[in-house]
């Protein structure tokens, strides 16, 4: 789809290669298109170490990861003593260094990382942690050369950032580690009591030698314990905090079922009784444990954003001591210190605008691409960049308490909320716990009075058999099936409950900008005024004047030949850019600054080109739809889910990309409160919602709406407030999606149908003596197994 | 039959030792990272244009 002659993707990052370039990269005998000249040095790098496999095997990229920096980052501050005090640990004279690398997305980042590492004279181990994107480097402390290894990893494209050493292992290892030796008891236990359970079947048919018997059964005895006791034992706590906390939810029905029959075949163990149900205890634990471990590592998948906010603050800040700059790393800026920030570079605090003027481009925070112009008391937040000039800052806020820190902070709890998959299933569950427990009791009342001898043997079957275990793993297994599947389809499940809303959705609510159009201009169309140039002439110019500029606008005007050489090159903040080439003063910018006449009335910015007074050429910049989006929509619309453009956008903007892609539905000058509205007003007409927008002001919308989708590229905020994160650069998956949202609930129901009539059919039986222990628990097993295997047919979904 | 009586618990015993030992493994980070090493086997034998590694 992005393959085709105007839309090339650069091999490396994936970004969209300008409209121009001609650059390229051999790798594999064949001539790789790329969009710049670092990712081209990137992949020529990663080709002359011999390592081009990594293109083959690793994911596909999200767009513009892996795109190196345009300029090279000063790394050789920490190669001082005092910075690799603050940043190493030294053992038995290696020092020891944890490095976060931004831009790494899948496991082929970290062998391509380890493996040049290694080649790396000095180094004695470098291992990468694919969970957390830590880097731990062993190197020697006499010829350290930690700017080096850093330096290394920039040119791979990654953006490395050395953390103080942390004593403390990341919560999620811990939460892995510990998952793992649950998982290891319980299938072990598992293999061992099925096998003793084997024999003591096969003896119930050939004729037992009760000493065997015996044996047999404490054998199961000492195997299954430690698994009810150490491998379920999350099952028991959180089935306990439902019950103190009034509710009850799945856990309690697992809970007593794994409990009572654990005691009932302790019991009939040690008073040599009728049956013995160890093989369905550690059975049962294994196969919820084995789904909950599944279900943790897709929690742990979905891409580590609050780490990788971290990221974008700089490592180093220039300090302003009296007279002196001193360049200090971050984590030692406090309130009210000065900073000196040069165009182009992040701001490191949270602080005020002392001196100077700028324009800064808060798009991380707010998804808003323009910049904004600042003046002296303005607020400047961590993480921004600052664009145009010099500024001198005075620092209010640092480190967890900037507005970046919060929102790390906001996105690293809802990681950790245990995603709210079973809902669905714990409303079913609370009434079958009841339900449960009193039919249970009634069936044991009956036979007490009917036949004593066989009352607890009866009764016991009965919980084995109903054991809602199938019911249990319904949702959860669909759920975690579809979510694996999903992220492999380049579809991030945050809110589990996404999934159920999607596939009821009937109205689609789509913001304009960065959502429908690419949300940054690019070249319509150039008009030359003046007949000594021609149009190639007035690009190259244009681009070698914005070849320095930081300005958002400045990347539309990207060409990859060769451009002449600007002296005296020049910003102005809000006008323009100017330089001279060849003798002759050139500017770029609005009417006012180049000498020209304001453009008039229309949805495009117009940019002029000037040489000496006099305009040249101006350039129509346009932010164009998405190549993908009439197809989306289009599908979308097949789907039976009506489509609307909500947007905060003028009307003509507005109306001309509802006209291209066929909406009616169309709102337009909204404010953040306006779109909640109409979402609300929707709601009430008995519409089921679906919000899809990338900014900041989306955030209250998309939390508002039944399901939120949001597309990677846009403001963290909005992110974090979606349940549905869409990598890549493109539309279609939505239409993925819904697709597979409707094909998951079908799964669901099938399974919660099937578990049901299962369990219709069992219970009776079971309470009128009919099954045999060992029988119900091969049928709960095996109703189990039918409710996995159904979910696991959605990884074939395509 | 009576061999079960020894050979059992002994299994029982060589089952204990590689829960031990498993644990120690998760214990001492191995299992931290269970994605890269499925692709390095795959990757190792990757073409190197010229042989010179690190002394």
């Amino acid at each position: 789809m992005t393959d085709d002659k105007n839309h090339k993707t650069c091999f490396h990052c994936a970004l969209p290669v300008p409209t121009g370039c001609e650059l390229t990269v051999q790798i594999d005998e064949e001539q790789r298109p790329v969009c710049c000249p670092g990712c081209k040095a990137v992949a020529e790098l990663i080709r002359d170490t011999g390592l081009t496999r990594y293109y083959d095997l690793r994911d596909a990229p999200e767009p513009g990861v892996g795109r190196p920096p345009e300029e090279a980052a000063e790394w050789r501050v920490f190669d001082s003593p005092e910075m690799l005090d603050a940043f190493t640990e030294s053992h038995d004279n290696m020092r020891e260094a944890t490095i976060y690398v931004g831009g790494m997305y899948c496991s082929a980042c970290s062998w391509l990382i380890e493996t040049t590492l290694d080649k790396q004279p000095g180094i004695k181990s470098a291992e990468v942690n694919p969970i957390t994107h830590r880097l731990r480097l062993r190197f020697p402390a006499e010829d350290a050369s930690l700017s080096g290894y850093l330096a290394t990893l920039t040119d791979l494209g990654y953006q490395p950032q050395p953390l103080s050493p942390e004593s403390t292992v990341r919560p999620e290892v811990t939460e892995q580690r510990t998952a793992l030796k649950r998982l290891l008891v319980a299938s072990l236990g598992m293999m061992q009591v099925m096998m003793f359970a084997v024999g003591l079947y096969s003896m119930d048919f050939q004729g037992i030698d009760p000493d065997m018997q015996h044996f047999l059964r404490l054998v199961s005895f000492f195997v299954t314990t430690p698994v009810v006791f150490y491998a379920a034992r999350p099952f028991f706590t959180s089935a306990w905090r439902g019950v103190v906390g009034r509710k009850p939810g799945m856990d309690l029905p697992v809970s007593i079922a794994v409990g009572s029959a654990y005691i009932a075949s302790v019991y009939a163990t040690f008073t040599r009784g009728e049956a013995v149900w160890f093989d369905s205890v550690t059975m049962f634990v294994f196969f919820l444990t084995l789904g909950r471990f599944l279900e943790m590592r897709a929690r742990h998948r979905s891409i580590d954003r609050s780490a990788a906010l971290s990221s974008l603050l700089p490592n180093t800040a220039t300090r302003i001591d009296g007279e002196a700059h001193v360049v200090v790393p971050v984590s030692q800026l406090t309130r009210g210190d000065r900073v000196l920030i040069r165009a182009g570079e992040p701001i490191p605090a949270d602080g005020i605008l002392a001196t100077g003027t700028t324009s800064i481009d808060e798009a991380l925070l707010t998804g808003e691409a323009r910049p904004q112009t600042k003046v002296v008391g303005d607020e400047l937040s961590a993480g921004s960049i600052n664009l145009d000039s010099m500024i001198e800052m005075s620092v209010t806020s640092t480190g967890s308490d900037t507005t970046l820190g919060t929102i790390s902070r906001l996105s690293e709890r809802a990681r950790y909320a245990r995603p709210a998959f079973v809902t669905l299933a714990d409303k079913i569950a609370s009434y079958i716990v009841v339900a449960l427990l009193v039919v249970a009791t009634g069936v044991a009342t009956f036979w007490y009075f009917a036949d004593p001898d066989r009352a607890f043997v009866i009764t016991l079957s009965v919980l084995v058999v109903t054991c809602p275990c199938a019911l249990a793993l319904a949702t959860p297994a669909a759920f975690a099936a579809a979510g694996s599947r999903l992220s492999q389809l380049r579809l991030l499940v945050t809110n589990g409950n996404a999934i159920e809303a999607l596939s009821r959705a009937t109205l689609a609510v789509f913001d304009k900008t960065g959502t429908l159009t690419m949300g940054m201009p690019r070249i319509t169309a150039v008009f030359v005024t003046d007949n000594a140039w021609t149009e190639k002439d007035s690009r190259v110019i244009a681009a070698a004047l914005e070849h320095a500029s930081t300005h958002p606008l400045a990347r539309a005007f990207a060409v990859p030949d060769d451009l002449p050489a600007v002296t005296s090159h020049d910003i102005v903040v809000g006008q323009g850019v100017s330089g001279m080439i060849d003798g002759r003063e050139w500017r770029l910018g609005n009417a006012a600054f180049v000498g020209g006449a304001a453009a008039e009335d229309s949805t495009a910015t117009h940019v002029f080109l000037g040489v000496d007074g006099n305009v040249v050429a101006w350039f129509e910049l346009e932010d164009e739809v998405r190549p993908d989006a009439g197809q989306t929509l289009d599908t979308v619309r097949q789907l039976g889910i009506a489509t609307a453009l909500v947007s905060g956008d003028n009307r003509v903007a507005v109306e001309s990309v509802a006209a291209q892609l066929a909406i009616n539905d169309v709102h337009y000058e909204c404010t953040p409160e306006d779109k909640l509205a109409i979402i609300e007003a929707a709601q009430k007409r008995g519409e089921t919602v679906v919000m899809i927008g990338d900014g900041i002001n989306d955030a209250p919308v998309l939390a508002g709406a039944d399901t939120s989708i949001a597309p990677a590229h846009g403001a963290l905020l909005a992110q974090t407030s979606a349940d549905i994160i869409m990598l890549g650069d493109s539309l279609s998956p939505l239409t993925t999606a819904v697709e597979m949202s409707r094909k998951t609930m079908r799964i669901v129901r099938q399974n919660l149908a099937w578990a049901i009539v299962y369990n219709a059919l069992a219970l009776p039986l079971a309470a009128a003596g009919y099954v045999p222990p060992w029988a119900a628990a091969i049928g709960m097993s095996a109703s189990s197994l039918i409710v996995v295997l159904n979910a696991l047919r959605l990884n074939r979904f395509e | 039959m009576s061999i079960l009586y020894v050979l059992i618990p002994l299994a029982l015993l060589l089952l204990a030792g590689a829960v031990w030992v498993f644990f120690w493994a998760v214990g001492s980070g191995q299992f931290d990272d269970l994605d890269t090493p499925a692709m390095r086997i795959v990757m190792d034998d990757d073409t190197k244009p010229d042989e010179e590694d690190k002394p």
